[in-house]
């Protein structure tokens, strides 16, 4: 017993973990397959279960993450989907919010809708903002419009009427007509995927939840059963965006919950490997071939968003999907490895066009011919070019060298390694002004904070970034390229529910509110009960707040207990300091209205509990090679560690570098880092 | 010399700070313009009053910006100023032209050193005036009539606001909670974008930051220029119209001419209409702004937007015309005017960049409502903005509602019944309205509302009613807007600028005009017009008659009849009827109204 697997797929590759009773850690990786990735995990799983000598009835938790909704989206693969809607509004999706998300360019074009105007019905019904019904629903109307929808042959319906956040009728009643006329039909309601005002928002959120959910459910299925067959008899868990598991059935229902759910992990392992170190407040850095991930974590919890933008173009805000889901908040730009750099107005700009695999960059020797951030960390000899990736692949440096030269150090007249020194540092500044969106933005000075780096390419930057924001201590964890997966074993047992409920901080029934919330609590645990997880339930709660008049809330937190008048006006204080904080000023003699009640509830699942390193016989030094560090000159004679044969305690001075199977590590000069318990690296990184 | 990395990483820095500022507008402001819609703009200045930095938002302010800096710093002098002054001006000869956009411009020291200014404006939603909304067309002979003028004055000082100021702005608004609630947004936006500000100078040092802007600057306008240099020299004209200035009265000209002379660009709207003895004037700023928007989006559009943009464009208009009124002309509802500005300059060049240009977009309506809310038993002033279809491409269609020049959101059905008697009926596409062509110019949007409200006026604001947006190239125009009050038998035309009262109960449907096509439609795939007609955006008769293609089979199982469209094609393109319109050198379709 006591055996845990997670596993994780990704664009390029899926990752899996299988933890032992003792915390001790076996992993793989596997090429993702398409278009059934779950051949991948099968496959994988099987093998990772034979190497460990166990049998499928020893592992009593498996935990998946995948991006399959988010490729299902942006591939427009679903077919079937269709929209009812008031009458008057089938254009919801095409309109969205209308504005351009690149001012001056006359050639943008926004998203294509996911489910098409021939497939979108209007119904005669309308309740009003107050939640009053102003015409009752026409049940004949509503019946045409089913039919029609499944004549068409749409078999996930989304429903979203306006006004349905407050008064759910007649979403509800549409859901038991569909049954009668469609029993086939799966119908998901917008008030139930998504309690919130402005309709665009909330469609764009309904429709995606059913746009994938056919999908997800055959997929998650299958993998379930085909667990259950090889012998396991637990549930198939996944990671949703907000960081939480929940069983796989739970997700059939709400599967826009787990759309984002690989990066969520990475977020939530980088909480679990500062625990271990005994820091709390830390910056999550996910560096990979192609873009880079932040997160700030708070008490050792990643911070969360209830909006966020699926397949942006250019990063460019408003320019994707909107969901209105429970999502760790994730900065994600094209700063990877494979980013590409190139001359630009005279000065070096890195991305978001990234190389990715096809062709890649150039010292893949696979016909790139752009400079990559992985091409200028080879010239500058940060890498090895015969162990890179564990060996699968080796690296051409003359091929680095002459796309540098050719791109840019010609144009810009600049030696090759100053310009490969140029790439690094930029993409380093690129990722500073995302870190600087998840930290100084949101109030929290990166002096403060540890820096967490980790995926194929973060321990190469950490140590920069760290170095660019004043950030003191680095935490570079063992085994990095697998970060995520392991990751899936940390999150806890969670499902979150919210209710759009308007109230004057100043005019609420305390009575009222806490009677809300023990529905709300009920119903979040009895999610979480269902997964048969024994232990205590920890409930969480938040409220989302506004001076009365504004159209964007600050979440604050709600204590726990009953609700009585001073419990709202500390509510209220706090609100009025959050947002002092975050905007200059308070204005405490207006009033304050909640809009969106919030509660989560929390299984205690098993957490993952890391080995201790058990370091390998031999010298850890194995070899030393020219690397470019500028506060010694330029080349320096550096020393090259093997990360397997570090013993706990060892402490390291840079420049050095130190190599695993899945990633590099830089440390520049100044840098000293310590080899902790776990076998991860603390580096204290000086004031530049 | 500043080197090439610094230098990149302070010019990510100062947008980075433009965006902040300009999301806490977003996310503190309490009107529905400016949460929902987002009609502000934000900047950052050098310390010199040089704009180094802007947000993506409304490029209307953009041009005025440097202009109303400038003003604010003459009545202010920076010997003046201190940490946390604002100083506030919405005169529309200093600003951006009209009385509701308030621009405050807050100084940023350094250890008790100016080392710039951060600025934002953000269009409010009432300042008084003869109607609701202070957007008034017809009967406005000078601005006294629209509401409350504010000279360069400081709205706080050394971050207290100035109760004095704040009480005669109060006094003189329909809506002092929305005009103080945005206010107190400008301010928090402008002490966030300070402390960034403040922070960028900290670590990288005053004399670092300093040059850094002076490089972006001059790198910026450099590319500008050589982006200028790339069009063909030569001198470029246009003419287009608005329907009129209200009802009874003419069209107005917006005549323009573009020079292009090496690296510098000239555009000069000589011969467009005297001003007006109504509301409808853009002051020259406002001009500008948007003839710079338009010179940005045909050279560089992806560079970056600061004053070295705008120093290789020079924009003119005679004093005395539209384009250019002298005070105290009106100016409330001149956003009505920024299409045909931007528009003028696309058009006038399209001969040259027939592959960057548009065809031209719809119209948006921009109505502003006032009456008495019998619900909640208050007054009430409302704002909308109806945005719909963009121009065709020589590559692609146009948009599918998406601001175009005024570049701002929609304000959700949600929001704004929330808050007012209001009750939209309908929010959607107008079938057939887009322009044919190859590549087809946008629908418009219908947007129809009932109000629950006595006492109800209405300031209508919208255009394209008479003159259809044009397509290019033989791409056909699209079909006009209209306003009608109660849509249906029995309705009532309201004027695209009428000031009018209505019904407790009454809808008044906003019905956009459609964008314009590019190119010929009888060239446009045969597929891409049956997508059309299976969802709806082209009838099965629009089809034949505009696309030359026939369609067969029923419900969605439709399918193009290949043989019968090539014949129909042959035959619509010999008749007479279907002659080339009267095409003019610069491609644009005459269209019926001219």
């Amino acid at each position: 017993m006591a055996y845990r697997i997670g596993f994780d797929v990704g664009g390029t590759f899926t990752d899996f973990v299988l933890q032992g009773p003792a915390g001790e850690l076996l992993t793989a990786k596997r090429l993702t397959t398409y278009p059934d990735p779950s051949e991948a995990c099968l496959a994988g799983l099987d093998a990772l279960v034979a190497r460990a000598g166990i049998g499928w009835p020893d592992v009593a938790q498996v935990v998946h993450g995948t991006t399959l909704g988010s490729n299902i989206v942006i591939e427009r693969k679903a077919r079937g989907v269709g929209l009812l809607t008031t009458r008057g509004f089938r254009d919801v999706l095409v309109i969205g919010r209308q504005k351009r998300y690149q001012v001056y360019d006359l050639q943008i074009e926004k998203p294509a809708p996911l489910v098409p105007r021939r497939f979108v019905e209007e119904v005669t019904e309308r309740v009003l903002a107050d939640g009053s019904v102003r015409t009752p629903l026409d049940e004949d109307d509503c019946r045409r419009a089913l039919r029609a929808l499944r004549a068409r042959g749409v078999r996930t319906l989304a429903v979203c009427l306006l006004h349905a956040y407050l008064n759910p009728a007649h979403e509800q009643r549409v859901a038991a007509l569909a049954a009668e006329e469609a029993p086939e039909m799966t119908v998901t309601l917008s008030h139930e995927v998504s309690p919130t005002f402005r309709e665009y928002e909330r469609t764009s959120t309904t429709v995606v939840n059913a746009y994938v959910m056919t999908a997800v459910r055959t997929y998650l299925e299958g993998l379930a059963a085909a667990l259950r067959a090889r012998g396991y008899r637990g549930r198939l868990f996944v990671m949703q965006s907000s960081g939480g598991i929940a069983t796989a059935e739970a997700m059939a229902r709400f599967p826009v919950r787990m759309i984002e759910s690989g990066p969520a992990a990475g977020a939530l392992m980088a909480a679990v490997y500062g625990e271990l170190a005994g820091v709390p407040d830390l910056i999550a850095f996910d560096m990979g071939g192609t873009t880079a991930k932040l997160a700030l974590i708070e008490q050792g919890r990643p911070a969360t968003t209830t909006g966020f933008e699926l397949h942006r173009v250019n990063n460019a805000p408003g320019s994707g999907l909107p969901m209105n889901i429970q999502a760790i908040d994730l900065v994600e730009i094209g700063a990877g490895g494979g980013s590409i750099a190139r001359a630009r107005l005279g000065v070096i700009a890195v991305g978001p066009e990234s190389a990715s695999s096809v062709p890649g960059p150039a010292c893949y020797g696979r016909g790139g011919v752009e400079p990559t951030v992985t091409d200028a960390n080879l010239v500058l000899g940060y890498l090895n070019p015969d162990e890179f990736a564990g060996g699968a692949l080796r690296l051409d440096p003359a091929a680095a060298v002459r796309a540098i030269e050719h791109r840019v150090a010609e144009p810009l007249g600049l030696a090759v390694a100053e310009a490969a020194w140029g790439i690094h540092q930029i993409v380093t500044t690129n990722m500073e002004l995302a870190t600087r969106v998840v930290s100084i933005e949101r109030g929290r000075d990166p002096r403060d904070l540890t820096l967490v780096a980790f995926g194929g390419a973060g321990p190469a930057h950490g140590c920069r970034l760290a170095q660019a924001l004043g950030i003191p201590r680095v935490i570079l964890p063992a085994a990095a390229g697998v970060t995520a997966a392991i990751g899936l074993l940390a999150a806890e047992l969670r499902f979150d529910v919210a209710r759009t409920w308007v109230v004057r901080l100043d005019a609420a029934d305390p009575t009222r509110l806490t009677a809300m919330y023990e529905d709300m609590a009920a119903q979040a645990e009895a999610v979480v009960r269902d997964a048969a997880i024994r232990g205590p339930i920890r409930v969480l709660r938040e409220a989302d707040a506004r001076y009365v008049g504004q159209g964007y809330e600050l979440t604050v937190p709600v204590a726990s207990g009953p609700l009585d008048g001073g419990a709202l006006r500390d509510l209220r204080r706090r609100f009025d300091e959050i947002y002092a904080a975050r905007y200059g000023y308070a204005s405490p003699t207006e009033p304050v209205e909640v809009v969106t009640w919030k509660l989560s509830a929390v299984g205690a699942a098993p957490r993952v509990a890391l080995a201790k390193a058990a370091p390998g016989p031999g010298d850890a030094l194995k070899g030393r090679r020219r690397a470019w560090f500028p506060e010694t000159g330029g080349w320096t004679d550096t020393p090259v560690y093997d990360r397997y044969r570090l013993a706990p305690g060892r402490t390291l001075a840079g420049p050095a570098i130190v190599e695993e199977r899945e990633s590099t590590t830089v440390l520049p000069p100044g840098v000293e880092a310590t080899v902790d318990a776990w076998g991860n690296l603390i580096a204290t990184v000086p004031r530049p | 010399m500043i080197d090439p990395i610094t230098l990149g990483v302070i010019w990510g820095a100062l947008g980075s700070i433009a965006v902040e500022i300009g999301t806490t507008v977003h996310r503190t402001a309490y009107s529905e313009q400016a949460r929902e819609g987002q009609d502000f703009s934000v900047a950052l200045f050098d310390r010199h009053g040089r704009m180094v930095a802007q947000g993506p938002y409304s490029p209307g302010h953009m041009g005025a910006m440097s202009f109303a800096v400038r003003n604010a710093l003459a009545a202010h002098p920076v010997q003046t100023l201190r940490p946390g002054d604002g100083i506030l001006l919405n005169d529309p000869l200093l600003g951006s032209g009209h009385f509701p956009d308030f621009f405050v411009t807050q100084p940023v020291f350094h250890r008790d050193e100016l080392v710039g200014f951060v600025v934002n404006i953000v269009h409010h939603t009432d300042v008084g005036g003869q109607r609701p909304g202070s957007q008034g067309v017809v009967g406005i002979f000078d601005y006294f009539q629209e509401g409350l003028r504010i000279p360069p004055t400081k709205v706080w000082r050394e971050y207290q606001e100035d109760p004095a100021v704040i009480g005669i702005i109060a006094a003189n608004t329909r809506t002092p909670d929305r005009v103080l609630g945005d206010l107190r947004a400008q301010r928090s936006a402008l002490r966030v974008g300070e402390r960034r500000l403040v922070e960028l100078v900290e670590r990288y040092g005053r004399d670092t930051v300093f040059a850094a802007m002076e490089e972006i600057l001059a790198r910026t306008e450099a590319a500008m220029r050589a982006a200028i240099r790339a069009i063909p020299s030569g001198t470029y004209t246009f003419e287009d119209w608005l329907d009129d200035w209200g009802p009874g009265t003419d069209p107005l000209r917006v005549a323009v001419t573009v020079t292009v002379a090496g690296d510098t660009m000239t555009i000069d709207y000589a011969g467009s209409s005297p001003q007006t003895p109504s509301g409808l004037n853009s002051y020259i700023n406002y001009t500008r702004s948007y003839s710079y928007a338009a010179a940005k989006c045909l050279t560089d559009p992806f560079g970056p937007m600061n004053e070295g943009a705008l120093r290789p464009v020079t924009v003119r208009a005679p004093e005395g015309c539209f384009l250019n009124p002298r005070p105290p002309a009106g100016g409330g509802p001149r956003a009505l005017i920024c299409y045909r500005i931007f528009e003028a300059v696309l058009g006038a060049l399209a001969p040259a960049l027939p592959e960057r240009v548009a065809a031209a977009a719809s119209h948006m309506a921009n109505p502003t409502f006032g009456g008495w809310d019998r619900a909640r038993g208050r007054p009430f002033v409302a704002y909308e903005l109806v945005l719909s279809g963009t121009g065709a491409r020589a590559t692609r269609d146009g948009c599918e509602a998406m601001a175009w020049a005024f570049n701002a959101a929609n304000i959700p059905v949600e929001a704004q019944e929330a808050r007012h008697p209001i009750v939209v009926e309908r929010f959607e596409l107008i079938r057939d309205s887009g322009g044919p062509g190859t590549f087809r110019g946008g629908c418009g949007v219908r947007r129809d509302m009932r109000f629950l409200a006595d006492d109800g006026k209405l300031t209508n604001l919208t255009d394209r009613q008479r003159f259809p947006p044009w397509g290019l190239f033989g791409g056909r125009p699209g079909r006009p807007g209209r306003t009608v009050i109660n849509p249906g038998p029995g309705e009532r035309v309201v004027h695209s600028k009428a000031s009018t009262e209505f019904q407790y109960g009454d809808v008044i449907s906003f019905q956009q005009a459609g964008a314009g096509g590019y190119g010929d439609p009888l060239a446009r795939d045969p597929a891409r017009v049956l997508e059309d007609v299976l969802d709806d955006y082209v009838s099965r008769e629009a089809a034949r008659s505009e696309y030359g293609v026939v369609i067969v089979g029923e419900g969605i199982d439709l399918r193009v009849d290949e043989a019968a469209t090539g014949e129909l094609r042959r035959a619509l393109r010999a008749t007479a009827s279907r002659a080339p319109s009267p095409e003019r050198s610069d491609g644009v379709v005459e269209t019926p109204g001219r």
